[in-house]
């Protein structure tokens, strides 16, 4: 069996109110050193694959089919 | 213990873990009331209508020939303090499952909810507490994610703030929903044999011991020990659920219906039974278990969300599956309704629990000793009024700190996030006036009946600033709001719900503010003839800095003859009159204004009659179209209420209240006498909405128009601010704290 | 065919949750609406008499509401299992020249099954646009104005002159409009000359604004787009919660209208529209 990591973040320059809207909260609660926040989602998924490679292309095809739009997100897997 | 010894003496063994267990829960006050029993039954059971069908899991009351509405509050604070969205989401899921077993369609969630000061210096909240602004935030978006998830309304509610709720904050939810009156449901199995079906979720290890759980004292250990107790809510298994229980109920395949909550299992079972004259025979190892190694006793007492029990004849299981599975809803028979009044209970064909219902239902009623409090209590009175008073220079300084106060300043943070539309029914809306200048609303109004006018009026109140100081005074001014609230759109008041949120009632003082509070809850709705079909008691609402507020929350329904004659607050055309009905005293007891200054003053009388006069006055001039709008008049006073009814509709008013007599200017501006409406009167109607009036203390104070709130009393001029200035005080505080 | 003739589906999943208000919209105005749950058109495991073919009706809509709990993406679920098994369905029926409409969460659903924009194809394999978390990052339950800029291809307001400005209630977290970065303005360029711009947020003096008046902050101010044919139309916010004049939110203010409108809502329009085109088209 197979676990797939996979991040799910919005594309550079794609804008990020949630990650804005954190940050402007943990400012107002007098975390003043923070620079940035970004948000991303994570998914795992186990599944049975044929090798580490089939396992990759069963979960691009995921990600494709479902779990990104790609208007908006970049992803990376990594299959473990 | 005593009792539990003495009845498996009498059956010549001893108790099993699972029974234990079992009447550990439902003897909980959570679930069977124990301590406030007597007091309700002295002032509210009484209290009833013809026109009030059921008094179940929730109240059914007759809305018109076809249709009737449930209705039924409950508290869900202890969960909340600790884990604020899951347990604000939590405590929607268990109150519209409530409405649902009645066999009604949950069409409106309210909720008012209680916190300590948004401002709280970090530091100064207790170890083991979260700070209030975490908890707002949590709890809102808790509400929000489950209500709009599952698609009823969240249309009315209020927010509350003051340093006795930082150790635990009340989070009451109320929901509303309308049946035509054949496909009511009740909470009772019908016949021998019927099959018990467990409908929805799975069975997890979640929220064990819940009912315990709300009667405790929260302390620093609580967070992390208690995690385990409140538990996950899943609107989208509960979305299906609704659509299942309705279209049941609907296709007249129930013959009855219960929610699980308190007590799981062990609670509903017995008393879907027991109320239909049977016993319940149920086989533990077919509940769907979210882990497969619970122990039985856990299976048979968890409090896992969004689960339904049915009670089906025997031919109609068939279709019951049937809709549960084109839902993909899970449903198992479980068992049967029996003829002998036990509960008896098979793991894997083994029999492991038998109890007499009656011993397990009926639990222990306790009288506690009581200490009923002298009125006004001094020590709450000087506690209520500033610490450090502030001082303004003008009138409208201090109006404008009034408008910015938290517990006066714009909603529409919380309420924006809320969908209080989905349904298409609501034709008052909690926001009102122009287009985004987002009025205070006094009631929100829905149609629920596709084919008529009726409107059904709906408006949350409570009273805990005055009931701290004068228990039985706060008890009368939770109705006069509420049914105020009702008359401003033109509803009158039909019945009510309402939740009881005290300290520990093993205090003797504790408790005699309870008795009092209710006493006066009691007086009240009987002077204005109106039923309390549902409610709930939530003690133990203590921290480290000893007892909440004692606090009644009410969530009152009116009836609309017809939709289109209802009344918003905003001041809608230049040249109205404006009228001030009701009379104005130094009542400052509990006021924001004394809050804010230290002002002295006592906490308003009321005089039930008048208010029953007002309201009907109110109604009847609403009724016949004199009136352009109406505003109550409560946190703020006179002064407030104004200001509203004009950021409402983008426009000024010119006021002179020299007609109020000899009072102290301050007291005509922010004194909170009860039972006062302001109104806006449509050029020419005046002396029709006068005979209206006949016989009420009715004061004409002013003119709509131009650009800004101008006040002055008689000769000396003591407000003048224009709308803009008195919207940014007003409008932006919550926004500036919460983000 | 005779409006009363007009068999309306509504789709919904669990999650969805406009469906009744929505059945209402099209029953009041005499049509033959029915609420059908997916699994009753993918027609596996359910008994015979549940089951229903997309072909028995001449109108679909996908209501608002949170399918499947919008858990992955809004709409994301609901495309995914109506694309796995209906694909070929939807397909003929929108070449057929039936309306197909989606309302708020079912707008979401449309662009995730690639039926809007609809510009390379009816639908394309991958989406071609999404409906964004808001800008304010928050539910945003408020009335919005549309200023309605179709030039007459959309199908769903026929009966709606050009320019008017309307009031529709919104109420979603993710309706912001966007397109691949870098080639919005090229889209929305080919979406003006396709005259596929329904609906824009406009202010009270019906000027394209920022928030609040639009909510959400979409590329060009755009509430609703349709298809290149007309046929397939989504929007965010609600027209089946604005169908009487009642649920205005300044009705009290305005007055339930002058007589000849009677009490009816600016949303009433978009269901008479498609009724009137299903009546003359087929």
């Amino acid at each position: 069996m197979f676990k797939a990591h996979i991040e799910i973040k919005l594309k550079k320059g794609v804008v990020d109110p949630e990650g804005k809207n954190i940050e402007k909260t943990l400012h107002l609660l007098g975390f003043d050193t923070v620079k940035s926040v970004h948000s991303q989602k994570v998914i795992v998924v186990e599944l049975d694959a044929a090798s580490k490679e089939d396992a990759a292309a069963k979960v691009g095809e995921m990600c494709k089919r479902l779990l990104t739009n790609p208007v908006t997100h970049d992803y990376t897997v990594v299959i473990s | 213990m005593r009792t539990i010894k003495k009845y498996f003496e009498g059956k010549g063994r001893n108790p099993t873990n699972i029974e234990l267990q079992s009447l550990g829960q439902a003897w909980s006050e959570h679930c069977c009331y124990k301590s406030s029993k007597p007091v309700l039954r002295k002032f509210l059971f009484g209290l009833n209508q013809p026109y009030v069908i059921d008094k179940g899991d929730a109240g059914v009351v007759e809305f018109d020939d076809d249709n009737a509405y449930a209705i039924r509050i409950e508290s869900h604070n202890h969960p909340s303090a600790i884990e604020p969205y899951g347990g604000a989401a939590t405590g929607i899921g268990g109150i519209i499952r409530d409405i649902l077993c009645m066999g009604a369609k949950p069409i409106a969630l309210a909720d008012p909810l209680f916190f300590g000061p948004l401002d709280a210096p970090l530091d100064s909240v207790p170890e083991g507490i979260k700070h209030p602004k975490y908890l707002v935030s949590g709890v809102v978006s808790g509400i929000r994610d489950y209500g709009n998830r599952v698609g009823v309304p969240t249309i009315a509610g209020s927010v509350t703030f003051d340093e006795s709720y930082v150790g635990n904050c009340l989070v009451n939810v109320a929901c509303v929903g309308i049946a035509k009156k054949s496909q009511l449901v009740t909470n009772s199995a019908k016949n021998e044999g019927d099959a018990l079906i467990l409908v929805g979720g799975h069975t997890g290890r979640d929220g064990i011991h819940g009912a315990n759980f709300a009667s405790v004292e929260i302390t620093s250990e609580t967070e992390e020990q208690d995690r385990g107790s409140v538990q996950l809510g899943d609107p989208i298994t509960k979305e299906p659920v609704i659509h299942v229980c309705v279209e049941c109920a609907k296709k007249g395949l129930l013959t009855g219906m219960k929610d699980l909550g308190a007590g799981g299992l062990s609670c509903v079972t017995g008393e879907l039974c027991l109320k239909g004259g049977f016993g319940a025979e149920v086989h533990l190892d077919r509940v769907p278990l979210k882990e497969a190694d619970m122990a039985p006793w856990e299976i048979w007492v968890s409090e896992s969300q969004e689960r339904m029990m049915l009670a089906v004849k025997e031919e109609n299981v068939q279709k019951v599956l049937d809709i549960c599975n084109l839902w993909d809803v899970s449903a198992i028979p479980l068992g049967n309704a029996i003829k002998d009044k036990v509960t008896r209970i098979y793991y894997h064909g083994k029999k492991i629990f038998e109890l007499d219902l009656d011993f397990l239902t009926e639990g222990p009623e306790y009288e506690r000793p009581c200490n009923l409090p002298s009125a006004p209590i001094m020590e709450e009175a000087k506690k209520a009024k500033a610490a450090k008073p502030r001082k303004f220079g003008t009138y409208g300084e201090a109006l404008l700190a009034l408008l910015a106060d938290f517990n006066v300043c714009c909603r529409d943070w919380v309420i924006r996030q809320y969908d209080h539309e989905v349904q298409g029914r609501t034709v008052i809306k909690p926001l009102q006036g122009k287009m985004n200048a987002n009025g205070p609303g006094d009631a929100t109004v829905l149609k629920p009946v596709e084919d008529s006018y009726r409107g059904l009026a709906l408006s949350i109140a409570s009273s805990p600033f005055t009931t701290a100081i004068d228990p039985y005074k706060g008890g009368l001014a939770v109705i006069d709001e509420m049914c105020r609230n009702l008359a401003a759109v033109g509803a009158m008041p039909h019945s009510y719900t309402n939740c009881l949120n005290f300290g520990n009632p093993e205090k003797p003082e504790r408790f005699g503010v309870f008795h009092e509070a209710v006493r006066g809850l009691g007086d009240a709705s009987r002077a204005m003839s109106l039923p309390c079909p549902s409610g709930n008691v939530s003690f133990y609402n203590e921290s480290h800095n000893g007892a909440i507020k004692p606090t009644i929350s009410v969530l009152g329904a009116g009836i609309v003859d017809d939709v289109r004659k209802c009344v918003t607050t905003d001041l809608k055309c230049a040249g109205n009159s404006i009228y001030l009905l009701g009379e104005t005293r130094e009542d400052f007891g509990g006021s924001v204004y004394s809050r804010i200054t230290g002002r002295d003053g006592g906490v308003s009388p009321i005089d039930l009659e008048n208010l029953k006069s007002g309201v009907a006055a109110t109604v009847n001039a609403i009724r016949s179209g004199c009136v352009a709008a109406c505003h109550d008049l409560s946190d703020g006073g006179l002064a407030v209420a104004l200001a509203e009814m004009c950021l409402g509709g983008s426009i000024g008013a010119e006021v002179n209240l020299g007609a109020l007599g000899a009072l102290p200017t301050d007291a005509k501006l922010f004194a909170e006498s009860a039972t006062r409406w302001l109104f806006e009167v449509k050029t020419g109607e005046e002396k029709r909405f006068e005979a209206a009036m006949k016989g009420l203390m009715l004061f004409r104070i002013g003119t709509v128009g131009g650009e800004s709130l101008t006040v002055a009393d008689g000769k000396k001029q003591a407000v003048c601010e224009n709308v803009e200035t008195l919207r940014k005080a007003w409008a932006e505080p919550l926004w500036n704290v919460m983000g | 065919m005779k409006v009363s003739d007009a068999k309306v589906c509504i789709l919904q999943i669990e999650g969805t949750n406009c469906d009744e208000e929505t059945y209402w919209a099209f029953k009041r105005l005499g049509a033959d609406p029915e609420v059908v749950h997916l699994k009753q058109l993918i027609g596996t495991g359910i008994p015979h008499g549940m089951k229903r073919s997309l072909s028995d009706y001449q109108c679909l809509i996908f209501p608002g509401g949170f399918s499947a709990g919008d858990y992955v993406r809004a709409g994301a679920i609901f495309a995914a299992r109506m694309k796995a098994t209906l694909a070929k369905e939807l397909r003929t029926f929108i070449g057929a020249g039936y309306p197909v409409g989606g309302i708020c969460n079912g707008f979401q659903i449309m662009v995730e099954l690639g039926v809007l924009p609809g510009l390379g194809e009816s639908m394309t394999p991958l989406p071609e646009a999404i409906l964004d978390k808001n800008d304010s990052d928050r539910y945003e339950c408020r009335p919005t104005l549309l200023k309605h800029e179709s030039r007459g291809n959309c199908v769903f307001t026929s009966k709606l002159p050009q320019n008017k400005v309307v009031m529709i209630p919104c109420a979603h977290a993710e309706g912001k409009l966007a397109f691949p970065k870098k080639e919005g303005d090229r889209i929305v360029e080919k979406l003006i000359e396709n005259d596929q711009i329904v609906f824009r947020y406009v202010d009270e003096d019906g000027n394209y604004a920022g928030y609040p008046w639009c909510p959400n902050g979409a590329i060009y101010n755009i509430a609703g787009i349709c298809n290149p044919a007309g046929n397939v139309f989504g929007l965010m916010p609600h027209p089946e919660r604005a169908f009487h004049r009642f649920q205005h939110p300044d009705w009290t203010r305005t007055g339930l209208g002058e007589s000849g409108e009677g009490e009816n809502g600016d949303g009433k329009v978009i269901f008479e529209s498609a009724l009137d085109y299903i009546g003359k088209k087929f």
